[in-house]
């Protein structure tokens, strides 16, 4: 109502000026204000696109990291209990152990059951139970231990798998053992739908006999889920936890 | 539209900006907590597994 009165106020204006006396503000016409309001809407999306960035590059792994210290100070503290009254059963619901990458600069990473979004967006690495069920190294059967975790976002664990090459050390971590597996094969891109890297015999890597095996996954490029990067190890040796958790040679260089 | 946000905040310039920012911290907040957790798992960039769907 406001505009047409306005708009008839504009085009009566050069003839008639005494017809509003009130000297008020001239307000806009009705296309004017409609692009205003689409130039808001516009900047709007713009500035709710800058925000999902920040949200899911920043915000994501500042929760992520805060979930993931909380549970991996959990798993150390039940171990610590479990020391005392001996070998207990292996506890899958807080996380089966920890794995440290030396090549990625990330510290220790806590590893948990499933690679479902819940797992892994608490900002740890999660082993595959489906499509190709992983063969933890704990049960010592010959196998492929298969393991996911974030590029970006949700703590960004496995950001830096590209500075991985062969000969590098991935170590895990349980209660009682350091496995230490070394990386002898990366497959820099490929399919979301290769399942086969998963299998107990990964052959893309090269490998054609059973063995220990383990296998990072990831989104690739950075900041997409277009493609999967892969990165194969082969289990070297076992080392014993001893009282004071001494790490291994490779961790400790 | 932000213009009549203005319009209809109660009091001066100052107390008007005050309210706008807080405003502003209101929205962003419903933002992370709710809206982008949500939306998230629907937008394609952050699947790490392989599977076959």
């Amino acid at each position: 109502m406001a505009a047409t009165a306005d708009e008839t106020e504009e085009t009566t204006d050069g003839s008639e000026p005494a017809a509003d006396p009130a000297p008020r503000r001239r307000r806009p016409g009705r296309i004017a204000l409609a692009v205003s309001v689409f130039g808001e809407l516009l900047i709007t999306a713009g500035v709710l696109l800058g925000l999902f960035v920040v949200y899911s590059l920043w915000w994501t792994n500042v929760i992520a990291d805060r979930k993931a210290d909380r549970q991996a100070d959990k798993v150390r503290e039940h171990w610590a209990e479990q020391k005392e009254s001996g070998p207990g059963a292996l506890d899958t619901k807080d996380g089966i152990g920890f794995l440290h990458v030396p090549a990625m600069r990330n510290g220790e990473v806590l590893v948990e059951k499933g690679t479902g979004t819940d797992v892994l967006d608490d900002g740890v690495a999660g082993y595959y139970t489906d499509p190709v069920k992983a063969t933890l190294p704990t049960t010592g059967k010959d196998g492929n231990f298969s393991v996911a975790a974030h590029r970006d976002g949700h703590g960004a664990k496995f950001h830096n798998i590209d500075k991985l090459e062969k000969g590098d050390p991935i170590v895990f971590e349980t209660r009682d053992d350091w496995y230490v597996y070394k990386v002898y094969s990366v497959l820099p891109e490929t399919s979301k739908y290769n399942v086969d890297v998963l299998s107990p015999v990964p052959k893309e890597s090269g490998r054609k006999k059973p063995g220990h095996y383990i296998t990072l996954t990831t989104c690739t490029p950075v900041y997409t889920s277009r493609h999967r990067y892969v990165v194969w190890g082969e289990l070297v040796r076992v080392e014993k936890v001893d009282a004071a958790r001494t790490p291994p040679k490779e961790l400790r260089g | 539209m932000y213009g009549w946000i203005w319009r209809h905040l109660p009091g001066n310039a100052w107390v008007k900006a005050l309210l706008s920012l807080v405003l502003v911290l209101a929205v962003v907040y419903v933002l992370f907590q709710y809206v982008f957790p949500w939306a998230e798992p629907l937008l394609p960039f952050n699947d790490v597994t392989v599977d076959n769907q």
